[in-house]
């Protein structure tokens, strides 16, 4: 048995090509979006195409052009998006690099401050039995309080405490994305098996030698699936926390604004920029997780 | 050492169940010597696992006494007097073989934990597979590193709970042979949990029978096998003539329950 290993590494198995499926779902998608921009526009597009003359192609033309629809032709919203990236310096207020800088930051702060809150409740529930009992519940009411309702008041708050900026919107991001967190941790920091347990316990081990060396790596799976969730809505609290604030920055700002001048083709390039930051995110927690259950000797 | 490693004086264990309580131990009174190979035996249910596990201060007895290495079970944890195996592996997947070899060690903070390491990866035959992961490795090679972990930190004594139990009879032979060497080269106590006949014969010193409801030990069998021995000797009239014993045991322990 004392031969060289037998297990040799198995050959990389190519994914199955995924190109396919997801290329005609999106198709599918664009399609169904422009064939519903032509009744959604019709209050504001019907009376221009029948002044222009009528007919199907002034129909289409006026329904998928229109300056203010109440739903963009998914061209419209590429063209807003390629002008207010690429057309603008990044650092000016109209381009949305600019604006999502701003959420990207505040969402960042917020998700590693949240995450370190989720870990450490975690980590003081599983080891005081008491905590469970008591501050679960103010965990889980925490959630079910509708953010919008307490970000204003937590602004102000902070606001005349003299803290503005960043920091307020990254406690509302904090306050969203501990939860997953908290939830997934506890979980993971519970779940080894009781045979490991008593291992740990036959050696003497101290209570923040078995936290270490036994409960936090085997937590880490489901950490990662938790900051999956996490950096999400991380994002999601930043933007929502950018909304009462009047803030003159931010994806949330841009959202705001479009709405008071009624350009939904900017709302719209600044919904779909919050999308890529988020599947940028979720990406990265993704690309992180792969490289460290790699090293943590996860199956290929 | 001068006294028994393991005495066991009229130790009842009893277990507050929901419904009912249960008696898992009752008097049992046991001596194990230094070097003794020591093997329980019983169907399910007969206390074998719970008694190994009140030495190794996992369960605590509510009656009688106990005594390893002269000091209470619970005293002689903390002085970590034992390697324990377990049921399954328990090995952690995160770590390849050489550090949950390793482990042991990292938590009671012994120096010259390499040499250790490799010493004990080389005694269970497994060198070349220390930079392995658990799940690399085939069910008997993943129980020879949870051995190793046991010996890791060179405990006088060993504590195996039925450590062959999940492997096919082919692979337990084999097991069986490399445990047996090990034992003669390292002069252990080992006290080892099995239901199976021929394993407890053609391991142990002394083979202890025991009988569920209440769990209690009905014949204690000394061998006197040669320490040399290997599978073979399980054609031999002396062996059939200590396996008929253990399962003449078996059976009056449960002839007055059925």
């Amino acid at each position: 048995m004392s031969a060289a290993p037998a297990i040799a590494a198995p050959a990389p198995v190519k994914p199955e090509g995924h190109t396919l499926p997801v290329v005609v779902i999106c198709v599918l998608i664009v399609l169904a979006w422009y064939i519903a921009a032509i009744p959604m526009n019709w209050v504001v597009t019907g009376p221009k195409a029948e002044a222009a003359g009528g007919g199907l192609a002034n129909l289409l033309l006026f329904s998928w052009n229109e300056a203010r629809p109440v739903i963009p032709a998914p061209h419209q919203i590429a063209v807003e998006l390629w002008k207010s990236v690429f057309m603008v310096k990044p650092w000016m207020p109209k381009s949305l690099l600019f604006h999502g800088w701003v959420t990207l930051s505040s969402t960042l702060l917020g998700f590693v401050l949240g995450s370190l809150l989720g870990v450490v409740l975690a980590i003081a529930i599983v080891h005081l039995r008491f905590l469970a009992k008591s501050l679960m519940p103010w965990i889980i009411a925490s959630q079910t309080i509708p953010i919008l309702a307490i970000a204003p008041m937590l602004i102000v708050v902070l606001g005349s405490l003299g803290f503005t900026g960043l920091l307020p919107k990254s406690l509302i991001s904090m306050y969203l994305c501990f939860f997953p967190v908290t939830i997934g941790m506890v979980k993971g920091l519970t779940s080894p098996e009781t045979m490991q347990l008593n291992l740990m316990r036959t050696y003497n081990a101290s209570r923040s030698q078995v936290l270490w060396k036994l409960r936090f790596p085997a937590s880490v799976p489901f950490l990662f699936t938790s900051l999956k969730v996490a950096v999400a809505i991380a994002l999601t609290g930043a933007i929502v926390g950018e909304l009462p604030t009047g803030a003159v920055a931010g994806i949330g700002a841009r959202l705001l604004q479009g709405s008071y001048y009624g350009q939904t083709v900017q709302i719209w390039a600044a919904l779909f920029m919050g999308s890529f930051i988020a599947a940028g995110l979720v990406w990265l927690v993704g690309v992180a997780e792969r490289l460290i259950l790699k090293r943590m000797g996860a199956r290929p | 050492m001068a006294g028994p490693v393991i005495s066991a004086r009229e130790l009842s264990l009893v277990f507050q169940t929901s419904d009912q309580p249960v008696q898992a131990l009752a008097r049992v009174n046991l001596e194990v010597g230094e070097g003794d190979f020591v093997s329980f035996i019983g169907p399910s249910g007969c206390g074998k696992t719970t008694l190994l596990r009140v030495i190794a201060d996992l369960e605590q007895a509510t009656s009688g006494t106990i005594t390893v290495n002269g000091m209470t079970p619970q005293e002689a944890r903390l002085k970590r007097a034992y390697g324990y195996v377990f049921q399954a592996p328990a090995l952690f997947p995160w770590r390849t073989v050489e550090r949950n070899v390793g482990l042991p060690l990292e938590v009671m903070g012994l120096d010259d934990a390499a040499a250790r390491v490799a010493r004990n990866i080389e005694l269970v035959n497994l060198k070349g597979f220390e930079q392995k992961f658990p799940w690399q490795l085939s069910g008997g090679m993943q129980q020879r590193v949870s051995i190793a972990r046991a010996l890791a930190f060179d405990p006088r004594l060993l504590l195996m709970d039925e450590p062959f139990g999940a492997l096919d009879e082919i692979v337990r032979d084999k097991l069986n042979q490399q445990l047996l060497d090990l034992w003669r080269r390292t002069g252990k106590t080992v006290v080892f949990v099995t239901h199976s006949i021929p394993e407890a014969v053609f391991l142990s010193s002394k083979i202890v029978v025991m009988s569920p409801r209440p769990g209690r030990i009905i014949d204690v069998i000394t061998t006197n096998f040669p320490v040399d021995r290997t599978l073979d000797i399980r054609e031999t009239p002396e062996f059939l003539a200590v396996a008929h014993r253990v399962r003449e045991g078996l059976k009056a322990g449960h002839s007055y329950e059925d």
